[in-house]
C-alpha cells in the first residue's frame, strides 16, 4: 500500500539506487582497506621482527661484551681468584651492579656454582644451564635464555674468567621483564611477549601487552599448538602475531594489532560512511522534494478530477508548471470547461422545455421535493383555450411560436417563490412556494390579466384565454404528481364549467383508495393485455347487411372475470387514463380491420373516443401515422364521439374533428339526445352520422312519444345529410319500427350482442343464411 | 723454538753423570700429532730429590712470555725481565705461587721463587693474551717436548720413578705411572687430551708512522 503513491515511488527508486552505488563503493573501499591493512600489518610485522632480531643480536653482544670486559678486570679475577666465597659474593654483586645484571654467578669450569648473588642457592651444585656451558666451551662465551627457580625468565651470559687460564666461568644474568618487553615493544613498535610453552600449556613470562590482554594472551596463544604465524583474538582486539624462537620451549611473540592498523582507515571509514550517509539523508530529502514537486501537480489533477466527478465544474485547474504535466492540466482544464458546457446543454434539456425554455416536468417535480414539508405551496395547471383551433388553422409552427410568446410572458412570473413551467402541448404549470388559496388566487388573477393582452404573429391579432386549475400543498395531496393530477382535474372541471378557474377542493374529491388502486390495476391489465375488444354488429336496414361494428372494450379480470365498461369506462375517462387506452384500442381495431380484410370480411370498426381523446392532439398524430401505416381508405373507419365529449371544448372540438374528417374518418355523434347539443349546432360539424340514444329507441313502436321524436329526428337528419343509427334495439319490434321509419342502421341485442372478434366470422356467415326480414 | 731446544740440550748435557741412564719420550695429541710443550716428569718413588736449579728466565718480549712453558724444580727463582719498550704487568693467581709485579720495566729487582710445587699461570694484566706456565716440580728430572714432541732426560739415576706428564691445556690430568730407570735407554709414547691452542687475538704492534 505504501509503494502504491508515485511519490514513495520515486524516492524509492531514488535513494535506493544511491544506496546501492553507495553500498558498492563503500564495499570497495571496505576491502581494498582490508588489503591494505592486512599487507601493513605483514609489512609492520616483518619489519619489527628484523627489528627485533637485530636488537637481540646487538643485545647479545653488547652484553656478552660488556661480560667479557668486566669478568677480563683485574681486580674481579684477583677476587675469583681468593676462593674466598664472601668476597667472590661481594665482587660478583659490585659487579653486577656495574654492568645491571641481575644475577651473577662464579661457576667451576666442571660446571658446579662457586658462588652467586643470590646468596640462596648451595654453592657446589651443578649450575642449570650446562648447554650454555658447554656452548661457552667451545665458542669462548654463550648467551641463552633461561627461566630461574624464582620463576622469572633471565638473558644469562656466560663468559670465561680467565687468569689468564680460565679459572671459572662468570655467569650473568639479566632479567627478561615485562620491561625489557616495553623497551623492544617501543623499538619494534610491535606487542613484544616472551611465552613459555610445555605440556602444561603456555605461560606468559614477560609482555609489554597491559592487563587484561597479558591475562587473556596464555589462552588465545594456547588455542594453537605451535607456535603459528597468525591472527590471534585478545580480548576485543586482534593481533597478528609472529614468534620468533628464545630457547627451549620459549620463544617470543611479536604482534601487531590489527585494530590499530586498521584506525587511520577506520577514521577514513567513519568520514567515509558520514558522507555517504549524510549524501543518502540528503538525496532522500531531495528526492522527496522533487516527488514532490512531481507528484503534487498530478495531485492536485487528482484532486479536480475528483471534483469534476463529484460535479463541481465551477473550480478550473490549477494552472501549473508548463511542462508536460502542466501541458495536461491545460488539457483537462479545458476538457473540464467542455464537459461543463455539454453538462449544462444536457441540465437545459433534461430539465428545460426545449420550446419555451421554461422549466420542464422533471424540474418541477424536483422543484417541488426540494421544498419544505412544512411549508404551504399552491401547484396551478394552466390550460390555454381554443388552442387546438389555432394550431389547426394556422399551422403548428404557428401554435409553437404562440406557445413560446406565451411562455416569454410568462416567463416575468418567475422568481425566487415561483416557477413557472411548461409541461406538454398547451399546459403550462406553476410552484407557488409558500402560498394559500387567497396568493394562488391573486396570482391567478395576475395571470388571466397578463394573457388578455393579444398577441400578434404574422400580422394575426390572437386572443388567449386559459383555464387554471389549484391544487394546495398539503391539503390536496402531499406529492408533486398528485398535486398536479389534482390541478389538472380541477382544470378539466373548470373548462368544463367554464369558470376560468377551479381549485381542486371543489372539483371533487381525490379518487377513492379503491379507484387508485384500480388505476394501478387499469395498468397492470393493460400491461397484461387483460382488455379486449368486443365488436357489436350495425346493420344496415335499407340492404339487410352487416356493414358496420362497433369496437367495445371489455375488461377480461382474472378475479372477477368480465369486467363491465361501465365499471371503469367513466374512471379511466376521470383519471386521463383512457388517453392511454384508446390509442391502444385504435390500434388493435385497425390491426382486425386489416386482418378481415385479409379474410374477405368488408366491415368498418367504429371506435368511441372521450372528451379528453378528443382534446389529445397526440391521438390525431397517431390515428394518421395508423391510417399511413395500414393504407386505410376513406370511411374505413369510423369514430365515434358523444355530445358531452364535445361540448368540454367546444372549439377544440371541431378543430379535432374537423383534422379527423380531414384524414377520411367517418365521424358518428353517439349517444344523441342525452346531451344538450342541438341539431342546429351539430349541422356546423364535419360529422356524417347520428346515433340515436337507445333510451328513445327501447320500445319505441310502444312510446309515441319517443317514436316521435325519433321520427323527426330522422327526418330531420337526413334532411341535413346525416345518416342515423338507432341503438339499443333489443326487440325485433324496435328493429321493425326503425326500418318501417326511416332509420338507416340499427344495433342492438334484437340483431347481435357484442362478441370478441373471432366469433364474428361465424356470426356474420349465419346471419347472412338467415333473413332477418322474418321479423 | 729451536734456540729453546738447544738451551734445554745443554741444560740436560751439563746435569748428567755417567752411569745414569737416559730418558726418552714422546708426546701426542689423541689424534696423534707431536705435541710440543708437554712437561714429562719422573719422580723418585722413594726420597728427597736434592740439589738446586740455577736461576730461570721467563722474559716478556714482542709482548709475549717466552717460553711458553717453563718446568723447574721447586725453589728455583724465575726472572721475568721485561724486554719491550713498554710496561707489563705481571701476575698469578695460581695457589702454588700467587704473585703480582705491577707495571715495570726493564728487569724486576728480585726474581720469583717458586717454592709450591704446581702449575702456576702468568698473564700480563695489560695484555690479555700474553700466557706462561711454569710447572714447579719435586724432582731435578724433567723436560718438556719439543715442536715434534719428544723430550729426553738424561742422566737419570736407576731407581724406581713416578712418571708424570702435564700439559698446560690438558683436560685432565694423567695418572703418574711408575717406571724403572735402568742401563737402558727408555723410551716411551704418551698420547694426551688436550684441548686445541687457541690463540687469543693480539692487536698488532705500534706502528711510528700513524
Amino acid at each position: 500500500m505504501l509503494f502504491r503513491s508515485l511519490q514513495h515511488r520515486i524516492v524509492i527508486v531514488f535513494v535506493g539506487l544511491l544506496v546501492l552505488v553507495m553500498a558498492l563503493m563503500l564495499a570497495l573501499v571496505t576491502r581494498s582497506n582490508s588489503r591494505i591493512v592486512a599487507a601493513e600489518i605483514e609489512r609492520e610485522l616483518a619489519a619489527g621482527t628484523q627489528v627485533f632480531s637485530l636488537l637481540m643480536e646487538q643485545n647479545r653482544r653488547q652484553l656478552e661484551t660488556a661480560a667479557t670486559v668486566l669478568s677480563a678486570d683485574f681486580a674481579f679475577r684477583e677476587a675469583i681468584a681468593t676462593r674466598d666465597r664472601p668476597t667472590i659474593r661481594s665482587v660478583i654483586r659490585n659487579h653486577g651492579l656495574r654492568i645491571g645484571a641481575q644475577v651473577m654467578m662464579v661457576i667451576h669450569p666442571d660446571g658446579t656454582l662457586i658462588a652467586d648473588t643470590q646468596n640462596r642457592n648451595d654453592p657446589n651444585h651443578t649450575v642449570p644451564f650446562q648447554d650454555l656451558l658447554a656452548a661457552a666451551e667451545s665458542a669462548g662465551k654463550s648467551t641463552g635464555y633461561k627461566q630461574m627457580k624464582d620463576g622469572r625468565l633471565y638473558q644469562i651470559v656466560v663468559v670465561p674468567i680467565l687468569a689468564p687460564k680460565r679459572i671459572a666461568w662468570a655467569a650473568m644474568g639479566f632479567l627478561v621483564d615485562d620491561h625489557w618487553a616495553r623497551d623492544l615493544s617501543g623499538m619494534t613498535g610491535l606487542a613484544v611477549s616472551v611465552i613459555r610453552r610445555d605440556a602444561t600449556g603456555v605461560a606468559v613470562l614477560s609482555s609489554s601487552l597491559e592487563e587484561p590482554k597479558r591475562a587473556a594472551l596464555p589462552t588465545a596463544i594456547g588455542a594453537l599448538a605451535t607456535d603459528r604465524s597468525g591472527v590471534l583474538d585478545i580480548g576485543d582486539e586482534h593481533y597478528q602475531t609472529v614468534y620468533v624462537p628464545l630457547g627451549k620451549e620459549i620463544s617470543v611473540a611479536l604482534q601487531r594489532s590489527v585494530e590499530q592498523a586498521k584506525a587511520p582507515f577506520q577514521t577514513l571509514q567513519t568520514a567515509l560512511w558520514t558522507i555517504v550517509l549524510a549524501g543518502v539523508v540528503v538525496f532522500f530529502f531531495g528526492s522527496v522534494m522533487l516527488a514532490r514537486r512531481i507528484v503534487r501537480p498530478v495531485n492536485e489533477l487528482a484532486g479536480a478530477a475528483r471534483r469534476i466527478e463529484a460535479g463541481d465544474y465551477a473550480e478550473p485547474v490549477p494552472r501549473l508548471t508548463s511542462d508536460e504535466i502542466g501541458q495536461l492540466a491545460t488539457s483537462f482544464d479545458l476538457m473540464r470547461e467542455r464537459v461543463a458546457n455539454r453538462e449544462q446543454k444536457i441540465l437545459k434539456l433534461a430539465y428545460e422545455d426545449s420550446l419555451t425554455g421554461l422549466p420542464n416536468r422533471t424540474r418541477f417535480i424536483e422543484e417541488f421535493s426540494s421544498l419544505p414539508e412544512t411549508s404551504r405551496s399552491a401547484v396551478m395547471v394552466m390550460n390555454l383555450d381554443r388552442f387546438a383551433p389555432i394550431n389547426s388553422a394556422l399551422g403548428h409552427p404557428v401554435g409553437d411560436r404562440l406557445l413560446t410568446e406565451i411562455g416569454s410572458r410568462l416567463r416575468s412570473f418567475q422568481s425566487a417563490t415561483t416557477l413557472v413551467g411548461r409541461f406538454w402541448g398547451d399546459e403550462f404549470v406553476f410552484l407557488l412556494r409558500e402560498a394559500d388559496r387567497e396568493a394562488a388566487s391573486r396570482f391567478a388573477e395576475s395571470l388571466i390579466v397578463a394573457l388578455r393582452k393579444p398577441f400578434t404573429l404574422d400580422g394575426h391579432r390572437l386572443d388567449v384565454d386559459a383555464t387554471l386549475g389549484v391544487a394546495l400543498y398539503p391539503d390536496d395531496g402531499r406529492d408533486a404528481v398528485t398535486l398536479h393530477r389534482r390541478a389538472e382535474l380541477a382544470m378539466y372541471a373548470a373548462k368544463r364549467q367554464r369558470s376560468g378557474i377551479a381549485f381542486a377542493a371543489e372539483a371533487g374529491a381525490e379518487p377513492l383508495p379503491e379507484q387508485l388502486s384500480l388505476i394501478w390495476e387499469m395498468r397492470e391489465a393493460r400491461s397484461r393485455g387483460e382488455f379486449l375488444l368486443y365488436y357489436q354488429p350495425k346493420l344496415d336496414l335499407a340492404s339487410g347487411q352487416i356493414t358496420e361494428v362497433e369496437a367495445l372494450i371489455r375488461w377480461q379480470h382474472p378475479q372477477r372475470g368480465l369486467v363491465s365498461p361501465a365499471a371503469f369506462i367513466p374512471f379511466a375517462e376521470k383519471t386521463g387514463f383512457i388517453r392511454e387506452l384508446t390509442p391502444w384500442v385504435i390500434e388493435t381495431v385497425v390491426a382486425q380491420l386489416a386482418q378481415w380484410r385479409k379474410a374477405g370480411i368488408e366491415l368498418v370498426p367504429a371506435v368511441n373516443l372521450s372528451a379528453l381523446d378528443l382534446m389529445n392532439p397526440k391521438l390525431i398524430v397517431h390515428i394518421r401515422r395508423l391510417i399511413g401505416q395500414y393504407g386505410l381508405a376513406a370511411k374505413a373507419l369510423c369514430v365515434e364521439i358523444t355530445e358531452s365529449a364535445l361540448m368540454e371544448d367546444p372549439e377544440l372540438a371541431l378543430a379535432h374533428l374537423n383534422e379527423l374528417a380531414a384524414l377520411g374518418l367517418k365521424l358518428a355523434i353517439d349517444d344523441y339526445g342525452v346531451g344538450r347539443a342541438s341539431l342546429a349546432y351539430l349541422q356546423t360539424l364535419p360529422v356524417h352520422e347520428l346515433k340515436i340514444d337507445g333510451s328513445f329507441i327501447r320500445a319505441v313502436a310502444e312510446t309515441p312519444k319517443n317514436a316521435a321524436i325519433v321520427r323527426s329526428t330522422i327526418v330531420l337528419c337526413h334532411a341535413l345529410g346525416l345518416s342515423v343509427v338507432g341503438e339499443g334495439a333489443e326487440t325485433a319490434d324496435d328493429l321493425a319500427w326503425l326500418s318501417t321509419n326511416g332509420c338507416d342502421v340499427a344495433q342492438g341485442y334484437s340483431i347481435a350482442k357484442p362478441m370478441p372478434a373471432e366469433k364474428l366470422p361465424d356470426w356474420l356467415a349465419r346471419f347472412g343464411k338467415r333473413a332477418w326480414k322474418q321479423a | 723454538m729451536r734456540a729453546q731446544a738447544v738451551w734445554l740440550t745443554a741444560l740436560l748435557v751439563v746435569g748428567g753423570s755417567a752411569d745414569a741412564g737416559d730418558f726418552e719420550a714422546s708426546a701426542t695429541t689423541l689424534s696423534g700429532q707431536p705435541l710440543a710443550d708437554a712437561a714429562v716428569v719422573l719422580e723418585p718413588v722413594s726420597g728427597n730429590m736434592p740439589g738446586t736449579s740455577p736461576t730461570v728466565t721467563i722474559a716478556q718480549r714482542d709482548r709475549e712470555l717466552i717460553p711458553y712453558v717453563t718446568v723447574v724444580q721447586k725453589g728455583t727463582a724465575i726472572e721475568f725481565p721485561n724486554q719491550d719498550p713498554f710496561k707489563h704487568h705481571l701476575y698469578s693467581f695460581s695457589p702454588a705461587k700467587t704473585f703480582e709485579i705491577k707495571l715495570y720495566a726493564g728487569k724486576p729487582a728480585r726474581p720469583v721463587v717458586f717454592d709450591k710445587p704446581g702449575e702456576v699461570a702468568l698473564g700480563c694484566n695489560i695484555h690479555d693474551w700474553m700466557e706462561a706456565y711454569v710447572l714447579v716440580v719435586d724432582s731435578a728430572y724433567f723436560a718438556k717436548t719439543d715442536i715434534n714432541g719428544w723430550a729426553r732426560i738424561a742422566d737419570v739415576a736407576p731407581g724406581s720413578y713416578r712418571l708424570r706428564w702435564w700439559h698446560p691445556r690438558q683436560k685432565r690430568e694423567l695418572r703418574a705411572r711408575a717406571v724403572e730407570i735402568g742401563a737402558e735407554p727408555l723410551r716411551l709414547t704418551q698420547a694426551l687430551d688436550v684441548a686445541p691452542h687457541i690463540v687469543k687475538p693480539k692487536p698488532p704492534a705500534d706502528k711510528d708512522s700513524y
